[in-house]
């Protein structure tokens, strides 16, 4: 698969809203507060009102299913979700959620993002599919988001 | 399998040949896999990509989809764009791990947007040679040059290379033996043709 860089994406997540057991799994939202992202292409802040829906499932996956906006440096907007998988050894996992720093090569965090925007500059994100490796921080999550060619 | 003729009304008269068109993406594996962003006005970053700046993901071959499906239900212009319906008949699917083939009933919820990307929304379900079954749906887009989608539409045969038509395939599934599929993000590159479209999904480690 051949692919190249699109963006480098950081958001900030207070501590989520714990729903508990729901039909399909264990739920979590992560409101997020607040990011920045970086490309080649384009660079701005995460502006404040997305969030995370986490859903931690029976196999001990947890999907993560994200809605945020984008606003770049020239005050463009730009939708961004994005539906993604993590898991790993259970150790490996406890300890992400200690809130330690972990070499993210230890664990599976791929997710698949998608855009929509009006603005003409920035319209080729509405025609691409993207994929991104996800680097849980303590802070939040890093995501390395790759353009798929 | 299922033309896109009435996906394609509308669109802007042919502006460049197709032979041109392959011919650029005769150059090289990188530039052939780019061509579909090179070859037309939609792209931003060109410039990029013709100097050859992609670079192989850390990924594996999953397996290769072959879908036929039965002609296409128009329903034409619904608010999100022009909707075409394509049942999904049959099909194999093969790969390292996996192979057998595709049940009847399932289907491809086609939408061309205003913006000339079609929409790709699929549901289909998979029997492996040893009969587990394994629910799969994947989005997608697809896009390229007027002349290379006309063609397509047309039921030509066309190097995928000159469009670009990438998915992100997902699976379900309840036998242990495939449980790995449940696990990862995977993508496809698709080719239509004449007799059908093919996926080669890679999983993404």
């Amino acid at each position: 698969m051949i692919s190249r860089l699109l963006m480098t994406l950081q958001v900030v997540v207070p501590p989520p809203q714990k729903l508990g057991a729901v039909p399909h799994g264990t739920r979590l939202v992560a409101p997020i507060a607040s990011g920045t992202f970086e490309g080649p292409r384009l660079r701005g802040k995460v502006l404040p009102g997305g969030a995370d829906w986490l859903l931690l499932r029976s196999d001990g996956v947890l999907e993560l299913d994200l809605r945020i906006t984008l606003e770049t440096d020239d005050s463009a907007l730009i939708y961004m979700t994005s539906f993604g998988l993590r898991h790993g050894p259970p150790e490996v996992l406890a300890a992400l959620a200690r809130g330690e720093s972990v070499d993210p090569s230890k664990y599976y965090f791929r997710t698949a993002p998608r855009f929509e925007t009006s603005a003409p500059q920035y319209a080729f994100l509405n025609r691409l599919i993207a994929i991104s490796s996800g680097d849980r921080r303590a802070n939040g999550p890093v995501y390395t988001i790759e353009e798929i060619l | 399998m299922h033309k896109l003729e009435v996906l394609e009304e509308g669109r802007r008269p042919i502006s460049v040949r197709r032979r041109d068109v392959l011919k650029a993406v005769a150059a090289s594996v990188v530039a052939s896999a780019t061509s579909a962003l090179t070859g037309g006005a939609h792209s931003a970053g060109a410039d990029d990509l013709a100097t050859g700046k992609g670079t192989a993901m850390n990924s594996r071959p999953l397996m290769t989809v072959r879908i036929a499906a039965a002609p296409p239900q128009k329903l034409y212009t619904v608010p999100h764009g022009i909707r075409s319906i394509v049942p999904v008949t049959g099909g194999d699917f093969d790969g390292a791990r996996l192979r057998g083939q595709i049940l009847p009933g399932g289907g491809d919820w086609l939408l061309l947007r205003s913006d000339g990307v079609l929409e790709l929304d699929l549901r289909i379900t998979l029997e492996t040679d040893d009969h587990a079954l394994i629910y799969m749906t994947f989005q997608g887009l697809r896009h390229g040059p007027p002349d290379v989608i006309a063609a397509l539409a047309r039921g030509e045969a066309v190097d995928p290379a000159s469009y670009y038509f990438r998915t992100v395939p997902r699976f379900e599934t309840s036998t242990e033996k495939y449980a790995f599929l449940n696990r990862i993000i995977t993508v496809g590159v698709g080719e239509t043709r004449p007799d059908g479209a093919v996926h080669k999904i890679d999983e993404i480690l």
